[in-house]
């Protein structure tokens, strides 16, 4: 239930190897072990859960300036749950009453998501409380669900059947990524079904703290999707994935009746390359004569194959090179909204990305986060940023 | 304490001191923070030799104790500040200043990452083996500080192997660079190598030379099951008498074969006692040649099963889960405290067996892994919960199979140092007049005994732990 008390016992299992120091973003900007995960986890244990020193103003900054990213948890080799211990710290100090602001601003505006432009709002309202960013993404003139809705049965025999968890991503900014998800699915024989009514995954929300607003959105997707006769459930986007997978059970108490259904979500959900990967292309693509780059998201932790994904499925295209980055895994600092409101650790985070982009030549980024796309995208001029999805629609000539 | 933050913050600038106590947490402690832990008064995070200097200057003037950090990855206690002052952060000193080829050498600062500078010597087809399982987050500073080694010592020694030369800061902030890019040297007293292992006790260690070899072409994973721990360890010394030399010889009970199963698809069998992760690298042919020799000397000895890991992806998954046993054991025991006895190779198998009768006669879980080839087993207490009792009982316990290592010909460490949890038995392996002349070095270093104070030897009537 994502309550900081049911943590006291596992954040005792952090046993100070320092290994999350190797994959920490923001250690990597401070070079000060007062920002890792480790020391965040410390100032939770002292500081919050047994109160042996009191909380200042500079251990919530230290709090705060965590992105969320998951690499420390997944580097953790004591499996200590380090991104909800620290969501679980968000959620009570905002019931103490700080950042309410943000709340409003991410949280309960992306649950009103028939209201078009509801990041753009944000934006604004980002910009005039202070919170702003000269990095703003370009909302798209038309959103996705105005385009797509309902079920896109491919041409031949129906092989497989999924439903398609659109996220705000895709639907504000990106429409072209849900258009070749969409497309590829149905040239590789499976029916697409797009359900009305889909709101945010939850994830920002959830990211500044705001439990009600999340768990709502997991409500209105969870009933929306559970009922469906489907395969599986698709997302363009490793962040939603993440939500429904891992933190939608954890957004309700143990013994709600929607846990069934949230079990049966959880149960079916893929991110689209992974899927496409894991069953196998129906139809070989075409040549594509295109080297690309792979920035692997930090929300992959929830499936063990969804970063290989991408360099297996476009493996498959015939003249398609891959040039990896030295390290593909690196924290670009976007992190969600975290960009806008940290813009000076953000900035620091891309700048070390970006060296190791600018020192790797290529046609193309390929990524599955919509705000890696963007935050990468705002500063790379010399190449496209774009979904891997859209890479093999283009080898289909879709 | 406030005068100290302000003088070190005019000495470095603001940012390059902390001394909140949400940000002094961090530093309290290192990877046995169980143990006794101290806040600093203060850390610096120098960039450079001449800030070390500085600091080092001011705080011989002021006779302020100065502890040496560098990841806090430290399995003895070294970097703990026992007795307050300054912590020394010194990962900011990270550049790798030189890889030469040509002379197969290179030079780095003393807070380099040893993964980084490994990734970036092997991408030239180079290679640096000592391999202290924490390799992604430690230092070479600290790795030279605690003569660190790996499961790789077998074959290629550890770090003091390796060190051609250093630049060190002395207490009172003067610099001397001992040794140098020369892979040998025959002049007066080696103090590159007395630096090696000490701890940060005699100075800060700003850089290092290290000598590299070629990166072997090619390498194999065996793994092989063994229905009791002692034929384990019967197989490690028939495979060093039998003169094969693995590249690494890893020790592993049933326990921890149990918990990095959830690393392997198809999981490892778990109806053998005793485990053995070998690896061998060299030529082609070398490397098919000893595979195929230690395989029959398994066979031969009536081992379970003897596995031969073709796909190199999944050999590097065994490996990983290899490097991350220690932190895994912690997740299902409330606590794991890990010793570091090294006996020569043939005694494996009494040590072995006299683990398991301690363990039995003290009521207490002792774990075993560790880097068998090179005589380095890690008997770990086991606590499923930390009472008063059980305490009491793991310290007879620890107390017995230290005196029973050293019974045997060992010493009480390999490679993790003596820091202040072991410096109780310190007199046991190395005797008064040993421990007498070390201190008298230490004042020569040290004059005013500011230099990470308490640590290695135990100071009258002090108890760390
Ligand atoms: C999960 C895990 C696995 C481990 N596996 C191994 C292993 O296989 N083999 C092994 O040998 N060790 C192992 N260790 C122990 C540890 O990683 C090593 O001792 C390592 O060398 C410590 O490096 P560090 O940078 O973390 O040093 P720290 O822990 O920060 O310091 C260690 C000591 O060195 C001193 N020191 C550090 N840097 C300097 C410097 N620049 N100048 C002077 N003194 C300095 C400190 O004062 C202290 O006394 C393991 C630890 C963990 C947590
Ligand atoms: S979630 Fe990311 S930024 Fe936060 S502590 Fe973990 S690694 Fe660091
Ligand atoms: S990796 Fe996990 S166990 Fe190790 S210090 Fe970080 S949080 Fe603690």
């Amino acid at each position: 239930m994502l309550r900081l008390e049911d943590y006291e016992k596992i954040i005792e299992k952090c046993s100070h190897c320092s290994y999350c120091q190797s994959t920490c973003p923001s250690y990597l900007v401070e070079q000060s072990e007062s920002s890792v995960a480790k020391n965040r986890l410390l100032i939770i244990k002292e500081m919050l859960m047994h109160e042996n020193l009191p909380f200042t103003p500079r251990a919530q900054e230290i709090l705060d300036d965590c992105l969320l990213c998951t690499n420390c948890t997944q580097t953790c080799s004591s499996k200590v749950p380090i991104d909800d211990i620290i969501i679980a710290t968000r959620i009570k100090i905002g019931q103490k009453g700080v950042g309410g602001i943000k709340q409003f601003v991410m949280g309960k505006m992306l649950t009103q998501r028939g209201l078009t432009g509801a990041l753009g709002k944000a934006g604004s309202v980002a910009q005039k409380i202070g919170i702003a960013t000269k990095e703003i993404p370009q909302l798209a003139s038309k959103s996705f669900d105005k385009m797509y809705s309902g079920t896109y049965t491919p041409a031949g025999t129906v092989k497989k059947r999924v439903a398609y968890f659109v996220g705000c991503g895709t639907n504000f900014i990106f429409p072209d990524t849900g258009e070749a998800v969409v497309k590829v699915l149905n040239h590789n024989g499976i029916e697409v079904i797009i359900p009305k009514g889909q709101v945010c995954c939850g994830i920002p929300a959830l990211a500044e703290g705001d439990l009600e607003g999340a768990r709502s959105m997991v409500e209105t997707n969870i009933k929306l999707f559970a009922g469906l006769d489907v395969d599986a459930i698709i997302t363009d986007c490793t962040s939603c994935g993440m939500m429904f997978k891992e933190k939608a059970a954890k957004c309700l108490s143990n013994d709600d009746p929607l846990q069934e259904k949230i079990a049966t979500v959880t149960a079916k959900i893929w991110e689209v390359t992974d899927y496409l990967q894991n069953q196998g292309l129906e139809v070989p693509p075409g040549r594509l004569d295109i080297t690309w780059s792979y920035h692997v998201p930090c929300h992959r932790g929830w499936s063990p194959t969804v970063k290989d994904a991408p360099r297996q499925l476009l493996g498959q295209i015939p003249d398609a090179e891959l040039r990896e980055f030295d390290i593909p895994e690196q924290c670009c600092g976007g992190a969600g909204t975290y960009f806008m409101e940290h813009r000076e650790v953000a900035e620091k985070v891309r700048a070390l990305r970006l060296q190791d982009i600018n020192n790797t030549v290529s046609d193309v980024i390929l990524t599955q986060c919509p705000v890696c796309r963007f935050y990468i995208g705002f500063q790379v001029m010399d190449r496209e940023v774009t979904h891997p999805i859209k890479i093999l629609a283009q080898a289909y000539g879709l | 304490m406030q005068g100290l933050v302000k003088d070190l913050a005019t000495l470095l600038g603001p940012t390059q001191i902390l001394s909140q106590p949400e940000e002094m947490l961090a530093y309290a402690n290192d990877a046995t923070h169980y143990f006794k832990s101290r806040i600093p008064d203060a850390v610096v995070l120098p960039h450079t030799t001449e800030e070390v200097a500085k600091v080092m200057k001011y705080a011989f003037e002021k006779e302020i104790p100065v502890t040496p950090r560098g990841a806090g990855s430290g399995l003895a206690g070294g970097c703990t500040p026992v007795h307050g002052g300054i912590v020394m952060d010194l990962k900011r000193l990270n550049q790798i200043v030189e890889i030469d080829g040509s002379n197969m050498t290179a030079r780095v600062e003393g807070g380099v990452v040893l993964k980084k500078f490994q990734d970036t010597v092997e991408k030239r087809k180079l290679f640096y083996p000592p391999d202290p399982q924490s390799g992604c987050v430690c230092t070479i500073g600290g790795n030279v500080a605690t003569r660190a080694g790996g499961p790789r010592g077998v074959k290629y020694g550890t770090t003091g192997n390796y060190v051609t030369g250093l630049e060190v800061v002395l207490p009172d902030g003067s610099i001397i660079t001992p040794g140098g890019k020369f892979v040998k040297q025959s002049v007066g007293y080696d103090i590159t190598h007395l630096m090696t292992g000490s701890e940060g006790t005699l100075g800060v260690i700003t850089g290092v030379n290290l000598r590299l070899l070629p990166l072997p072409e090619a390498d194999r994973t065996v793994i092989v099951v063994c229905e009791t721990l002692e034929q384990a360890a019967e197989i490690v010394a028939e495979i060093i008498a039998r003169g094969a030399v693995p590249a690494m010889l890893e020790f592993l009970i049933k326990l921890a074969i149990t918990i990095m199963n959830q690393y392997f698809f198809p999981p490892l069998p778990t109806d053998g006692e005793g485990y053995l992760f070998m690896f061998f690298d060299g030529t082609e042919a070398q490397v098919e040649y000893e595979a195929k020799l230690v395989s029959e000397i398994c066979h031969d000895m009536k081992a379970k099963e003897v596995r031969l890991i073709e796909d190199p992806r999944a050999a590097a998954t065994y490996w990983t889960a290899r490097a991350n046993v220690y932190p895994l054991i912690q997740t299902i025991f409330e606590r794991a405290n890990s010793e570091d006895i090294t006996v020569p190779r043939n005694k494996l198998p009494d040590l072995v067996r006299a683990v398991q009768e301690i363990a039995a006669a003290e009521e207490v879980m002792i774990g075993l892994a560790g880097h068998a080839g090179d005589g380095n087993m890690h008997p770990s207490i086991l606590f499923p919960q930390v009472t008063p009792e059980a305490l009491e009982k793991s310290e007879i316990a620890i107390d017995k199979l230290i005196r029973t290592g050293l019974d045997m010909g060992g010493t009480i460490s390999g490679e993790h140092g003596i820091g202040i949890h072991k410096s109780k038995y310190l007199a046991w392996e190395l005797g008064d007049i040993q421990i007498e002349l070390m201190k008298r070095i230490k004042q020569a270093f040290d004059p005013k005994g500011i230099m990470n104070p308490g640590k290695i030897w135990m100071e009258d009537g002090d108890k760390h732990a």
